[in-house]
Protein backbone atom coordinates (compact mmCIF):
# COMPACT_ATOMS: atom_id res chain seq x y z
CA UNK A 1 0.00 0.00 0.00
CA UNK A 2 1.31 3.49 -0.71
CA UNK A 3 1.59 5.95 2.13
CA UNK A 4 -1.47 7.88 3.25
CA UNK A 5 -5.05 6.99 3.80
CA UNK A 6 -6.73 5.78 0.65
CA UNK A 7 -10.24 4.90 1.64
CA UNK A 8 -12.67 7.13 3.48
CA UNK A 9 -14.66 5.49 6.20
CA UNK A 10 -17.97 5.41 4.38
CA UNK A 11 -19.90 4.59 7.58
CA UNK A 12 -19.42 8.15 8.71
CA UNK A 13 -21.16 9.37 5.57
CA UNK A 14 -24.22 7.04 5.75
CA UNK A 15 -26.26 8.99 8.24
CA UNK A 16 -26.10 12.29 6.44
CA UNK A 17 -29.16 14.09 5.18
CA UNK A 18 -29.42 14.94 1.49
CA UNK A 19 -28.51 18.52 2.35
CA UNK A 20 -25.45 17.42 4.26
CA UNK A 21 -24.48 15.08 1.42
CA UNK A 22 -24.41 18.05 -0.89
CA UNK A 23 -22.10 19.82 1.55
CA UNK A 24 -19.48 17.09 1.85
CA UNK A 25 -16.04 18.61 1.78
CA UNK A 26 -12.81 17.11 0.50
CA UNK A 27 -9.55 17.67 2.27
CA UNK A 28 -6.05 16.57 1.35
CA UNK A 29 -4.96 14.07 4.00
CA UNK A 30 -1.29 13.11 3.87
CA UNK A 31 -1.30 13.93 0.18
CA UNK A 32 -4.51 12.07 -0.72
CA UNK A 33 -8.14 13.10 -1.12
CA UNK A 34 -10.40 12.44 1.87
CA UNK A 35 -14.13 13.32 1.88
CA UNK A 36 -15.56 14.55 5.19
CA UNK A 37 -19.02 15.46 6.49
CA UNK A 38 -19.54 19.21 6.68
CA UNK A 39 -18.45 20.96 9.89
CA UNK A 40 -15.96 18.23 10.77
CA UNK A 41 -13.36 19.06 13.39
CA UNK A 42 -9.87 17.62 13.59
CA UNK A 43 -11.12 15.23 16.26
CA UNK A 44 -13.94 14.09 13.94
CA UNK A 45 -11.35 13.32 11.29
CA UNK A 46 -9.27 11.36 13.80
CA UNK A 47 -12.26 9.26 14.84
CA UNK A 48 -13.15 8.61 11.18
CA UNK A 49 -9.70 7.17 10.56
CA UNK A 50 -9.83 5.26 13.84
CA UNK A 51 -7.09 7.02 15.77
CA UNK A 52 -7.19 8.37 19.31
CA UNK A 53 -4.65 10.94 18.15
CA UNK A 54 -2.46 10.46 21.21
CA UNK A 55 0.77 9.78 19.37
CA UNK A 56 -0.04 11.88 16.32
CA UNK A 57 1.04 15.36 15.42
CA UNK A 58 -1.64 17.17 13.43
CA UNK A 59 -0.64 19.89 11.00
CA UNK A 60 -3.34 21.81 9.09
CA UNK A 61 -2.13 24.13 6.34
CA UNK A 62 1.33 24.26 7.97
CA UNK A 63 -0.04 25.10 11.45
CA UNK A 64 0.32 22.60 14.28
CA UNK A 65 -3.03 21.85 15.94
CA UNK A 66 -2.46 21.01 19.60
CA UNK A 67 -4.56 18.30 21.28
CA UNK A 68 -6.69 20.75 23.26
CA UNK A 69 -7.68 22.61 20.07
CA UNK A 70 -8.55 19.56 18.00
CA UNK A 71 -12.23 19.41 19.00
CA UNK A 72 -12.82 23.02 18.04
CA UNK A 73 -10.61 23.35 14.97
CA UNK A 74 -12.94 23.00 11.97
CA UNK A 75 -11.73 21.62 8.69
CA UNK A 76 -12.62 23.30 5.42
CA UNK A 77 -12.74 22.36 1.78
CA UNK A 78 -9.22 22.00 0.38
CA UNK A 79 -7.42 22.04 3.75
CA UNK A 80 -4.07 20.28 3.67
CA UNK A 81 -3.85 17.98 6.69
CA UNK A 82 -0.71 16.12 7.69
CA UNK A 83 -0.81 13.43 10.37
CA UNK A 84 2.64 12.49 11.59
CA UNK A 85 4.04 9.86 13.93
CA UNK A 86 7.43 8.89 15.27
CA UNK A 87 8.86 5.94 13.39
CA UNK A 88 12.27 4.31 13.47
CA UNK A 89 15.18 6.54 12.52
CA UNK A 90 18.82 7.07 13.32
CA UNK B 1 30.03 11.06 38.85
CA UNK B 2 31.05 10.97 35.20
CA UNK B 3 27.97 12.02 33.23
CA UNK B 4 27.23 13.27 29.74
CA UNK B 5 25.94 16.84 29.97
CA UNK B 6 23.78 18.25 27.20
CA UNK B 7 22.15 21.55 28.09
CA UNK B 8 20.60 21.06 31.52
CA UNK B 9 20.25 17.31 30.93
CA UNK B 10 22.64 14.70 32.30
CA UNK B 11 22.96 11.10 31.16
CA UNK B 12 24.93 8.27 32.72
CA UNK B 13 24.91 6.36 29.41
CA UNK B 14 27.13 7.65 26.63
CA UNK B 15 25.59 5.43 23.99
CA UNK B 16 22.86 7.01 21.89
CA UNK B 17 20.82 4.53 19.91
CA UNK B 18 18.94 4.99 16.64
CA UNK B 19 15.71 3.10 16.10
CA UNK B 20 15.72 2.67 12.30
CA UNK B 21 16.18 -0.46 10.20
CA UNK B 22 15.27 -3.00 12.89
CA UNK B 23 13.43 -6.08 11.63
CA UNK B 24 10.51 -5.28 13.95
CA UNK B 25 9.66 -3.10 16.91
CA UNK B 26 10.02 -5.92 19.46
CA UNK B 27 13.66 -6.44 18.49
CA UNK B 28 14.19 -2.68 18.50
CA UNK B 29 12.74 -2.32 22.00
CA UNK B 30 14.85 -5.23 23.28
CA UNK B 31 17.93 -3.58 21.80
CA UNK B 32 17.09 -0.23 23.40
CA UNK B 33 16.70 -1.92 26.78
CA UNK B 34 19.91 -3.93 26.35
CA UNK B 35 21.87 -0.84 25.31
CA UNK B 36 20.98 1.10 28.44
CA UNK B 37 20.69 4.13 26.14
CA UNK B 38 18.93 7.10 27.66
CA UNK B 39 18.83 9.15 24.48
CA UNK B 40 17.09 7.50 21.56
CA UNK B 41 16.58 8.91 18.08
CA UNK B 42 13.30 8.72 16.16
CA UNK B 43 12.13 10.08 12.81
CA UNK B 44 8.91 11.76 11.72
CA UNK B 45 6.76 9.84 9.25
CA UNK B 46 3.30 10.21 7.82
CA UNK B 47 0.69 8.20 9.70
CA UNK B 48 -0.57 5.21 7.77
CA UNK B 49 -3.31 3.13 9.34
CA UNK B 50 -2.26 0.11 7.31
CA UNK B 51 1.06 0.25 9.16
CA UNK B 52 -0.03 1.20 12.66
CA UNK B 53 2.86 -0.81 14.17
CA UNK B 54 5.27 1.79 12.78
CA UNK B 55 4.28 4.16 15.56
CA UNK B 56 7.09 3.97 18.13
CA UNK B 57 6.01 6.71 20.50
CA UNK B 58 3.82 4.49 22.66
CA UNK B 59 6.21 1.51 22.86
CA UNK B 60 9.24 3.70 23.57
CA UNK B 61 7.46 5.54 26.35
CA UNK B 62 7.08 2.23 28.19
CA UNK B 63 10.86 2.14 28.72
CA UNK B 64 11.85 4.09 31.80
CA UNK B 65 14.48 6.79 31.63
CA UNK B 66 14.34 7.38 27.88
CA UNK B 67 14.56 10.85 26.36
CA UNK B 68 13.65 11.12 22.70
CA UNK B 69 15.86 12.90 20.22
CA UNK B 70 13.83 13.30 17.03
CA UNK B 71 15.75 13.90 13.82
CA UNK B 72 14.89 16.05 10.84
CA UNK B 73 15.60 13.32 8.31
CA UNK B 74 13.80 13.93 5.05
CA UNK B 75 14.49 17.66 5.19
CA UNK B 76 16.66 18.98 2.41
CA UNK B 77 16.58 22.66 3.41
CA UNK B 78 16.92 24.61 6.65
CA UNK B 79 13.27 25.70 6.43
CA UNK B 80 12.09 22.08 6.17
CA UNK B 81 14.29 21.07 9.10
CA UNK B 82 12.96 23.90 11.27
CA UNK B 83 9.39 22.89 10.42
CA UNK B 84 10.14 19.25 11.25
CA UNK B 85 11.75 20.31 14.54
CA UNK B 86 8.63 22.22 15.57
CA UNK B 87 6.38 19.26 14.83
CA UNK B 88 8.76 16.84 16.55
CA UNK B 89 8.91 18.94 19.71
CA UNK B 90 5.13 19.10 19.79
CA UNK B 91 4.97 15.32 19.67
CA UNK B 92 7.93 14.39 21.88
CA UNK B 93 7.92 17.17 24.44
CA UNK B 94 11.72 16.88 24.20
CA UNK B 95 13.96 19.89 23.54
CA UNK B 96 16.48 17.68 21.72
CA UNK B 97 16.63 17.84 17.95
CA UNK B 98 19.08 16.09 15.71
CA UNK B 99 19.48 18.40 12.75
CA UNK B 100 20.04 16.10 9.81
CA UNK B 101 19.88 17.62 6.34
CA UNK B 102 21.21 15.46 3.55
CA UNK B 103 19.91 16.32 0.10
CA UNK B 104 21.62 13.50 -1.79
CA UNK B 105 20.40 9.96 -1.03
CA UNK B 106 23.42 8.49 -2.85
CA UNK B 107 25.93 9.52 -0.18
CA UNK B 108 23.77 11.10 2.57
CA UNK B 109 26.44 13.70 3.29
CA UNK B 110 25.06 16.56 5.38
CA UNK B 111 24.57 19.96 3.76
CA UNK B 112 26.76 22.26 5.89
CA UNK B 113 25.09 25.52 4.84
CA UNK B 114 21.48 24.43 5.43
CA UNK B 115 22.51 22.61 8.63
CA UNK B 116 24.18 25.74 10.00
CA UNK B 117 21.17 27.90 9.20
CA UNK B 118 18.68 25.46 10.75
CA UNK B 119 20.89 25.07 13.84
CA UNK B 120 21.14 28.85 14.24
CA UNK B 121 17.35 29.30 14.16
CA UNK B 122 16.60 26.34 16.43
CA UNK B 123 19.28 27.17 19.01
CA UNK B 124 17.82 30.66 19.24
CA UNK B 125 14.38 29.12 19.83
CA UNK B 126 15.73 27.14 22.79
CA UNK B 127 16.15 23.70 21.22
CA UNK B 128 19.08 21.53 22.31
CA UNK B 129 20.51 21.30 18.83
CA UNK B 130 22.55 18.23 17.92
CA UNK B 131 23.74 18.76 14.35
CA UNK B 132 24.87 15.84 12.21
CA UNK B 133 27.84 17.16 10.22
CA UNK B 134 30.81 16.13 8.15
CA UNK B 135 33.99 15.95 10.22
CA UNK B 136 34.80 19.60 9.57
CA UNK B 137 36.58 21.39 12.45
CA UNK B 138 35.70 24.88 11.15
CA UNK B 139 32.00 24.10 10.85
CA UNK B 140 32.06 22.41 14.26
CA UNK B 141 33.49 25.57 15.83
CA UNK B 142 30.91 27.77 14.10
CA UNK B 143 28.10 25.53 15.39
CA UNK B 144 29.52 25.74 18.89
CA UNK B 145 29.55 29.56 18.66
CA UNK B 146 25.85 29.75 17.77
CA UNK B 147 24.85 27.69 20.80
CA UNK B 148 24.53 24.07 19.72
CA UNK B 149 24.39 21.54 22.57
CA UNK B 150 26.87 19.27 20.80
CA UNK B 151 28.33 18.55 17.41
CA UNK B 152 27.89 15.14 15.81
CA UNK B 153 30.51 14.58 13.12
CA UNK B 154 30.31 11.43 11.05
CA UNK B 155 32.86 8.63 11.39
CA UNK B 156 32.02 7.56 7.84
CA UNK B 157 28.92 7.56 5.60
CA UNK B 158 25.57 6.68 7.24
CA UNK B 159 25.03 2.94 7.33
CA UNK B 160 28.34 2.22 5.59
CA UNK B 161 30.06 0.44 8.49
CA UNK B 162 33.38 1.98 7.42
CA UNK B 163 34.24 2.99 10.97
CA UNK B 164 36.33 5.99 11.96
CA UNK B 165 37.49 6.99 8.47
CA UNK B 166 37.57 10.62 9.58
CA UNK B 167 39.65 10.08 12.74
CA UNK B 168 42.27 12.71 11.86
CA UNK B 169 39.58 15.41 11.57
CA UNK B 170 37.73 14.06 14.59
CA UNK B 171 40.88 14.51 16.67
CA UNK B 172 41.05 18.18 15.68
CA UNK B 173 37.35 18.70 16.43
CA UNK B 174 37.71 17.05 19.85
CA UNK B 175 40.81 19.11 20.69
CA UNK B 176 39.16 22.40 19.71
CA UNK B 177 35.65 21.84 21.00
CA UNK B 178 34.21 23.08 24.28
CA UNK B 179 30.90 21.28 23.69
CA UNK B 180 30.47 17.49 23.57
CA UNK B 181 31.64 15.80 20.38
CA UNK B 182 29.53 12.78 19.50
CA UNK B 183 30.52 10.49 16.65
CA UNK B 184 27.41 9.80 14.65
CA UNK B 185 27.29 7.41 11.73
CA UNK B 186 29.49 4.85 10.08
CA UNK B 187 30.46 2.69 13.06
CA UNK B 188 30.30 -1.06 12.61
CA UNK B 189 31.94 -2.67 15.61
CA UNK B 190 32.09 -2.02 19.35
CA UNK B 191 35.89 -1.66 19.12
CA UNK B 192 35.38 1.39 16.90
CA UNK B 193 33.03 2.88 19.50
CA UNK B 194 35.63 2.22 22.20
CA UNK B 195 38.27 3.86 20.01
CA UNK B 196 36.09 6.95 19.50
CA UNK B 197 35.63 7.23 23.27
CA UNK B 198 39.36 6.78 23.91
CA UNK B 199 39.97 9.65 21.50
CA UNK B 200 37.83 11.86 23.72
CA UNK B 201 34.39 11.73 22.16
CA UNK B 202 31.74 12.35 24.79
CA UNK B 203 29.33 9.81 23.30
CA UNK B 204 28.63 7.78 20.17
CA UNK B 205 25.43 7.35 18.22
CA UNK B 206 24.88 4.02 16.51
CA UNK B 207 21.96 2.56 14.62
CA UNK B 208 22.82 0.30 11.67
CA UNK B 209 25.61 -1.47 13.58
CA UNK B 210 23.02 -2.71 16.07
CA UNK B 211 19.95 -2.98 13.84
CA UNK B 212 21.74 -4.96 11.12
CA UNK B 213 23.65 -7.22 13.54
CA UNK B 214 22.88 -10.93 13.73
CA UNK B 215 21.51 -10.46 17.26
CA UNK B 216 20.68 -6.79 17.79
CA UNK B 217 20.08 -6.85 21.59
CA UNK B 218 23.42 -8.60 22.18
CA UNK B 219 25.19 -6.16 19.90
CA UNK B 220 23.55 -3.26 21.73
CA UNK B 221 24.95 -4.60 24.99
CA UNK B 222 28.39 -5.05 23.43
CA UNK B 223 28.35 -1.43 22.26
CA UNK B 224 27.33 -0.26 25.73
CA UNK B 225 30.26 -2.13 27.28
CA UNK B 226 32.69 -0.85 24.65
CA UNK B 227 31.56 2.75 25.11
CA UNK B 228 31.93 2.44 28.90
CA UNK B 229 35.39 0.85 28.53
CA UNK B 230 36.54 3.49 26.05
CA UNK B 231 35.37 6.28 28.31
CA UNK B 232 37.09 4.74 31.31
CA UNK B 233 40.32 4.41 29.31
CA UNK B 234 40.10 8.04 28.21
CA UNK B 235 39.65 9.19 31.79
CA UNK B 236 42.47 6.92 33.00
CA UNK B 237 44.79 8.52 30.42
CA UNK B 238 46.46 6.47 27.70
CA UNK B 239 50.23 6.08 27.86
CA UNK B 240 52.41 8.09 25.50
CA UNK B 241 53.42 6.37 22.27
CA UNK B 242 57.10 5.73 21.69
CA UNK B 243 58.95 5.11 18.44
CA UNK B 244 61.25 2.72 20.28
CA UNK B 245 60.77 -0.36 22.38
CA UNK B 246 60.71 0.32 26.10
CA UNK B 247 61.33 -2.78 28.17
CA UNK B 248 58.95 -3.71 30.93
CA UNK B 249 61.29 -6.35 32.45
CA UNK B 250 64.95 -6.27 33.46
CA UNK B 251 67.08 -7.13 30.40
CA UNK B 252 69.99 -8.66 32.36
CA UNK B 253 70.08 -12.46 31.98
CA UNK B 254 70.26 -14.28 35.29
CA UNK B 255 73.23 -16.31 34.01
CA UNK B 256 75.38 -13.18 33.77
CA UNK B 257 75.41 -12.69 37.56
Amino acid sequence: MPNGIRYPNVDSLYNLTMKEMSQIITIELNGEQQPLPPDSSVNDLLSIIGSDGKSLAVVVNDSIIRPNNRSTHQLHQGDRVELLIFAGGG
Amino acid sequence: MDVLKLGSYTFSSRLILGTGKFSNSTVMLDAVRASGAQLVTVALRRFNRQQAEDDLFGPLSTIEGITLMPNTSGASTAAEAVRAAHIARELSGSPFIKVEIHPNPQHLMPDPIETFEAARILAKEGFLVMPYIAADPVLAKRLEEIGCASVMPLGSAIGSGQGLATSEMLNIIIRESTIPVIVDAGLRSPSEAAHAMEMGCEAVLVNSAVAAAGHPPEMAEAFAEAVAAGRKAFRAGLMEKSGFAVATSPLTFLGTF
